[in-house]
């Protein structure tokens, strides 16, 4: 059996959108008895924050950007290259400290720079409260250009997330996206119902500019989306109505009284076998 | 302490995802081994199902059909592996089960046209309690799939010419789909509801009719709640993070709207 860390540590990284801080109270309470837990998770938070583009405000701005592998310096340094900062991240608190200026230095800042002015744009279009970034990869070579959206309503009982994540290499003619699309929605009313999709993506671009790029992704987003749309409906017309029917194929009722005084006083045995 | 424990576990199961509380419960009382039982007895499962030797048929095993390791089957009243001590309930109270399972196979047939059903009761000092259990599981082409698990547990305490029926229902739906298109979707979870009534009963036929009646109607009313849940506020929440429309356009419309009240209130 793991140890109880490696346990924990994997709830940690299974916390619902927005919920981190809650699973940090429980966990916390159900290892009371013995040494404060915490610190031994710190490795899970890092983990998790940045697998999920966790968010932070920059101290002394209202701004929040994005921790990920993508843009991890060393040492729980993170940077932004909008605000061209770097900042210091406590995983476990989710709170970012000792922000220092930090200049963009790539080959490719101009690209950069112009794909986060067409980021923001599409960004603003079409989700309400999300935070994005483009960072240079692969020693300089490509660009990730991340998007995450959020909306917490625990006073409603529901949390959703939506992430995308694409990687483009830099080259002087066509090119590729290559990414993924999440979306996580949980819902605990009197109940724990999730939905976790992965999309892959991959679309090919005659020209690495911002303006094609962001237009082809913007385009992938809105397919996806209705593509969800129709799967929601042909589940419901589908496997959800193969499980259970809303009523029997007579329309009518189960005749308790028939069914119960049927059977009752019948040899178990004789009945039917399945 | 034991009680903060004991909630804080719960909580923890509320959250994670759902498809993996049967790992997740195993990971929980691994850590704190004192929570076994009571987490056990109060956190619901996909249903596991075994054939019964004596019968033939296939039954569905839960707490309330366990003893030690062996589970009862409904079908046979034998436990399997054989005990010789094992808890069966009273002649009366297992004549009621036999009919019980009896009915409950025609409802199933009816809702679910297919799948396992189970039921089982056992004797309270005023009255009985049972467990009805029904599980299906569909795989519509190789790339979408779904499973249901119902779990109602009911108390009946007897009143002058009355019984009062105290009904816990959880429902268990897992549904998952893969498409090119789609790429992977998966919708998994529970939902729990309870309900009480005072019902007449005349003979103990009565009883049968009384639950089936309870049944047939929460289940109805999860059925809705689910699709409303799984199909409706899912979609909803896709919505309230990406917006199909354009949100500047939209914005507009509202401040235009809010113009022209504004005019015609002058």
């Amino acid at each position: 059996m793991a140890s109880t860390i490696e346990l924990i540590s994997s709830f940690i990284e299974g916390a619902p959108p927005g919920e981190p801080r809650y699973l940090t109270i429980d966990v916390q309470a159900l290892t009371s008895d013995g040494d404060d837990i915490l610190p031994s998770l710190a490795p899970a938070f890092a983990r998790y924050n940045e697998g999920q583009l966790a968010t932070v405000k920059l101290p002394g701005s209202s701004q929040e950007v994005i921790v990920s592998e993508f843009n991890r310096l060393e040492d729980n340094r993170y940077f932004d290259t909008e605000s061209q900062t770097s900042f210091e991240m406590d995983h476990t608190t989710q709170t970012a400290f000792n922000a220092q200026s930090s200049p963009l230095e790539s080959q490719n800042a101009d690209l950069i720079k112009s794909l986060l002015k067409s980021l923001a744009v599409h960004a603003k279009e079409h989700y309400p409260n999300c935070s994005y970034g483009v960072y240079p990869i692969e020693n300089d070579s490509a660009v990730a250009i991340l998007l995450v959206a959020n909306r917490y309503s625990p006073n409603n009982f529901w949390n959703g997330r939506f992430r995308a994540i694409y990687q483009v290499p830099v080259s002087d003619s066509s090119s590729s996206v290559t990414g993924k699309i999440h979306v996580d929605v949980h819902y605990y009313e009197d109940g724990n119902v999730a939905m976790n999709t992965t999309k892959p993506v991959s679309l090919s671009i005659n020209s690495v500019t911002a303006e094609s790029i962001i237009s082809r992704i913007a385009i992938a987003e809105r397919d996806y989306q209705e593509e969800l749309n129709r799967a929601f409906v042909q589940m419901a017309e589908g496997a959800f109505k193969g499980l259970r029917r809303q009523l029997p194929i007579t329309r009518q009722k189960v005749e308790w009284e028939k069914v119960g005084g049927y059977r009752l006083g019948q040899d178990i045995s004789g009945g039917k076998g399945r | 302490m034991a009680d903060a424990q004991f909630d804080s576990a719960l909580d923890l199961l509320r959250r994670l995802n759902p498809r993996d509380t049967k790992a997740n419960l195993l990971a929980i009382t691994s850590i704190v081994p004192d929570l076994t039982e009571d987490l056990l007895s109060s956190v619901d499962q996909p249903l596991e199902i075994r054939r019964c030797p004596q019968t033939g048929r296939d039954y569905l095993l839960c707490d309330y059909n366990r003893d030690g390791d062996s589970y009862r089957s409904p079908w046979s009243n034998e436990f399997d592996p054989p005990l010789e001590d094992g808890t069966v309930p009273s002649e009366r109270v297992r004549k009621l089960e036999v009919a019980a399972n009896e009915a409950f196979d025609v409802y199933r047939e009816l809702y679910y046209e297919g799948g396992v059903g189970s039921v089982y009761f056992w004797d309270l000092d005023d009255g009985f309690a049972g467990v009805i259990l029904l599980k299906k599981g569909v795989t519509a082409g190789s790339q979408s799939s779904g499973e249901w698990d119902s779990i109602h547990v009911f108390e009946a305490t007897d009143r002058a010419r009355m019984s009062h029926y105290k009904l816990t229902s959880t429902v268990i739906l897992h549904l998952a789909n893969e498409t090119e298109a789609l790429g992977e979707m998966d919708l998994s979870g529970n939902m729990t509801r309870q309900v009480e009534a005072d019902l007449p009963v005349e003979s103990d036929a009565s009883h049968i009719a009384n639950v089936g009646r309870l049944v047939e109607d929460m289940e109805l009313k999860m059925r809705n709640l689910l699709q409303e849940v799984y199909f409706g506020k899912a979609k909803d929440v896709v919505g309230e993070l990406r917006s199909f429309g354009s949100l500047s356009e939209s914005n507009r419309d509202r401040a235009t709207q809010l113009e022209m009240i504004r005019g015609m209130q002058k």
